[in-house]
């Protein structure tokens, strides 16, 4: 393996583990986002009624 | 409330624009820009990410120690938050700063892995932290869980300035500090198209890291409302 092999090897791997990090965070906030607004749409059902 | 949360939504969004813009001229800095190594060649780039990740990745488990140290102190939930966020955090840059620097060694040292000292104090720090996840995540109580939790933050940060000073104290495999060093200034020692480059990929990871870890709170406190609700019903 040349250098350019190892250094273009180290920058896909973190900038891959980063954004992979990133795009599954997002979708874990998602989805307590829509957990949360039903929660609370509910309650406001239960108050109403 | 809706106020803040907005306030903190429009701050995360500058942040994320900031860390788009300083990550893409990281990459053109430390892949174009930069001159290669006189000794190590094209290989040294891979210091563009080794050093930035290291020191978010200390700044991240600080800001674990401080979390846990209010908590114990204050009982405050934020504080807990904060530092479950940050370990979370702080292992992925861990994680990646072994990577690299195992990607580094196999061109410049001939080898993947060695038991020197100071990779072996990180390898520790991962484990640590890497516990400190399992432990929170294995224990249901979760007042015990995040007072546990604390105890361990506390105790895995105390690694940090073991791995600093072991270059210092051990003889090591691994270089002493380039950039903090107290002899010498940081200019002086590493040139200053390199030192640009690093700079710059320095910014783009903590602005990032800062990024990353808003959301992970942002997480942390939804997840505790939920719950909240779930055990009163809304009311």
């Amino acid at each position: 393996m040349g250098s350019w092999e190892y250094v273009f090897l180290a920058y896909g791997i973190v900038w891959f583990a980063l954004l992979l990090y990133f795009f599954l965070l997002k979708r874990r906030v998602r989805k307590v986002e829509v957990e949360l607004s039903s929660l609370r749409s509910s309650g406001d059902y239960q108050k109403n009624a | 409330m809706e106020k803040t949360m907005r306030k903190g939504d429009r701050g995360r969004r500058i942040i994320g624009s900031l860390a788009l813009c300083s990550i893409l001229l990281g990459l053109y800095f430390g892949l174009i820009a930069a001159p290669p190594d006189a000794y190590q060649g094209e290989a040294q780039r891979i210091m563009y990410l080794h050093i930035p990740s290291i020191l978010t990745a200390y700044l991240s488990f600080f800001i674990v120690f401080i979390g846990s140290c209010l908590f114990l102190w204050k009982r405050e939930k934020r504080d807990d938050i904060l530092a479950y966020s940050a370990a979370e955090i702080g292992v992925l840059f861990t994680g990646l700063t072994i990577i690299e620097g195992s990607i580094w060694g196999k061109p410049t040292w001939g080898v993947w892995w060695t038991w020197d000292a100071r990779l072996t104090l990180t390898a520790i720090l991962f484990l640590i932290f890497v516990g400190y996840l399992m432990l929170r995540s294995l224990i249901e109580d979760e007042s015990r869980g995040a007072v546990c939790g604390a105890v361990l933050g506390i105790i895995g940060f105390l690694d940090i300035p073991l791995i600093h000073m072991s270059v210092y104290w051990w003889r090591t495999l691994h270089q002493s500090p380039s950039i903090l060093r107290p002899d010498k200034l940081p200019w002086e020692n590493v040139h200053p198209s390199m030192l640009i480059a690093l700079s710059v990929n320095f910014v783009a990871f903590i602005l990032f890291y800062f990024y990353l870890l808003s959301l992970r709170f942002r997480l942390g406190e939804m997840r505790e409302e939920a719950k909240a609700l779930k055990l009163y019903g809304g009311s």
